[in-house]
């Protein structure tokens, strides 16, 4: 059940660039947090910005109470937040959402990563540990600079596929690019099912790839969000499940952030453009 | 010395405390069971509904703006009929006035709605959206034409013995004479006030921020226009009044209920912090305390407004 609390900020650690990974006390998301899961939160009771912020949970520590988020400091919101010191306090609903889905036993997990994408990753690369599975990550991002969350994933021992736009670090290309190589290869020969966080024509890519090879993918979507809790209706993403004559508004907050890739209508590729018409 | 009793009479309706959720800030209530004690708001409005399910507006449909909220939800919903079935059974578990916001694309649609509800059981009251700026007919346009206004409010007032309670628009210049308008055709209340019609422009790409190109503005923002009508209200009739607008502290609700409000409605900070009702309730309690008084409804219409030079 989400808890909304004032948290306080217990360690920050700054990676290169803007990237932060920031922690707080917790004791509900760190116990209940599942990898895709989200927190909103926003340092301070300032009007400005108004609005607290979502972040995918990037780890939990339920015998410490903690759970750390990994932020990019680029607006008003993320930067109060990543200029908060040890001690300094947060206001935090958590966790909300619907976690990304376990892949089966005969399945291979692929979690695919875009930018600060990858953040559901860590979490979800642990939660199939403890049930004897391996991740296999792909991390990419348009420079080496913007793949600054690579230390966390070398500590826990999972091996991260690179890849950047400019060939600075790994594969050279886009991260589905390295993923079809991957998948190319035969993978480790099971069934591959894709996990996919970041940017939205990446999510759209991972869904295109994962329809043309017959292949299960989940998205978690991020959309502008004001509440977090389905109330302010603001983050709706049209949603068609295969049964439904028509594409409905799902909350992402609620219903998602994590939805199946086949029931998303991308822009430009809305299924029933009669029923759009009709309405 | 006993804590300052807090619950008002509005309209004939008790309320606990003067705090009640605004319409289309807090769902239907029911989707912050287990997030905060509901039995702890005076009441709560429901999101607007009509007699059918509506999709409401392509998105973006919110953008932050300076110490505001822009929105064009469109007034998304689930129809009365399912609400009543679905919802009104849920909220009855809690201990707070539920107030239901009713909207229609015409006069009849309006009565049509207000008569589905009339058997519900545990309605306090209604609330007439005569002025969401998000949708193309019905909404505004009966909310800035006193004529209109007062036909709404006529043709739901036959069909319901419910109290209502009209939600102003601030986008007009002489709010009071919408104020009496509703006071002539029935209304037992009024809410004051909705969002200011407002735009924000992405300048890269030269568009609207939100998809239905202009939105209603809400947040602290548009507080001190909602204290001025609120004022202006008050002076103009006799009705108790919900005054809205960008309440997020203590302070923020006593500038209503000096101004002449009786109670005050929450919205936009209701997505800021779920726990605002405390911090709010337990402020209005030192207030009161530290100003000797022992009920909050000696504070309502209490402006010491200096002569104009």
């Amino acid at each position: 059940m989400p808890t909304n609390r004032d948290v306080l900020l217990v360690e920050r650690q700054a990676l290169g660039g803007p990237y932060f990974v920031l922690s707080f006390g917790h004791p509900q998301v760190a116990r209940e947090g599942r990898a895709g899961q989200f927190v909103m939160i926003k340092a301070g009771l300032s009007a400005e910005p108004p609005l607290r912020r979502p972040f995918s949970i990037l780890a939990v520590d339920p015998e410490r109470e903690r759970f750390s988020l990994f932020v990019k400091a680029i607006g008003p919101g993320t930067r109060a937040l990543c200029a908060l010191e040890p001690g300094q306090p947060a206001q935090c609903l958590g966790p909300l959402g619907r976690p990304f889905t376990a892949p089966a036993d005969d399945e291979e997990p692929l979690l695919v990563a875009g930018g600060y994408g990858i953040a559901p990753f860590l979490l979800m690369s642990r939660e199939l540990r403890a049930r004897g599975a391996t991740a296999r990550v792909f991390y990419g991002g348009r420079t080496a600079a913007e793949l600054q969350l690579r230390e966390p994933f070398a500590e826990a021992g999972v091996p991260l596929e690179l890849a950047t736009d400019d060939g600075s670090l790994g594969f050279h290309g886009r991260v589905t690019g390295a993923l079809e190589a991957h998948l190319d290869r035969g993978g480790d020969g099971r069934r591959p099912r894709l996990y996919a966080c970041g940017p939205d024509p990446m999510l759209h890519a991972v869904a295109r790839l994962a329809q043309r090879r017959g292949l299960r993918a989940e998205v978690s979507l991020d959309p502008w969000m004001g509440c977090g809790v389905g109330t302010c209706l603001g983050c709706v993403v049209k949603i068609q499940a295969p049964e439904q004559e028509r594409w409905k508004y799902r909350c992402a907050c609620t219903e998602g952030p994590v939805f199946d890739a086949a029931h998303v209508l991308w822009p430009g590729e809305e299924r029933s453009a009669a029923a759009e018409a009709g309405r | 010395m006993s804590p300052p009793n807090l619950a008002v009479d509005f309209a004939g309706i008790r309320l606990k405390n003067p705090l009640v959720a605004a319409s289309g800030t807090f769902g239907y209530g029911v989707e912050y069971e287990g997030i905060l004690d509901l039995s702890k708001l005076g009441g709560l409005v429901s999101k607007g509904l009509y007699m059918t399910p509506r999709d409401g507006n392509p998105t973006p449909r919110l953008a932050e703006t300076p110490s505001g909220l822009l929105n064009a939800i469109g007034l998304q919903g689930v129809g009365v009929r399912a609400f009543a079935r679905d919802v009104l059974p849920r909220l009855a578990r809690h201990d707070t006035a539920v107030f239901v916001n009713v909207c229609g694309d015409s006069v009849e649609e309006y009565a049509e709605v207000a008569a589905a509800l009339e058997d519900a059981p545990g309605v306090a009251g209604l609330e007439i959206n005569i002025s969401c700026p998000n949708v193309k007919k019905g909404g505004l346009a009966f909310g800035n034409d006193p004529a209109m206004t007062h036909a709404v409010v006529a043709a739901v007032r036959k069909v319901t013995k419910r109290p209502l309670i009209p939600k102003l628009s601030p986008n007009v210049s002489d709010i009071a004479t919408f104020a009496r308008a509703c006071a002539d055709a029935g209304a037992d209340g009024l809410s004051c006030v909705n969002t200011l019609l407002g735009m924000a422009i992405d300048v890269e790409s030269r568009r609207p921020k939100l998809a239905f190109g202009t939105g209603g503005l809400s947040g602290p923002a548009i507080r001190p226009v909602a204290v001025r009508m609120t004022w202006q209200v008050a002076r103009a009739v006799k009705l108790p009044i919900f005054g809205i607008g960008g309440i997020s502290s203590a302070a923020d609700a006593l500038e209503f209920l000096i101004a002449g409000a009786t109670a005050v409605q929450i919205g936009t900070a209701n997505f800021v912090d779920p726990g605002v009702y405390d911090r709010i309730l337990a402020g209005l309690s030192d207030y009161l305390v530290r100003h000797g008084l022992g009920d909050v409804r000696e504070v309502v219409g209490t402006l010491q407004m200096p002569e104009r030079a």
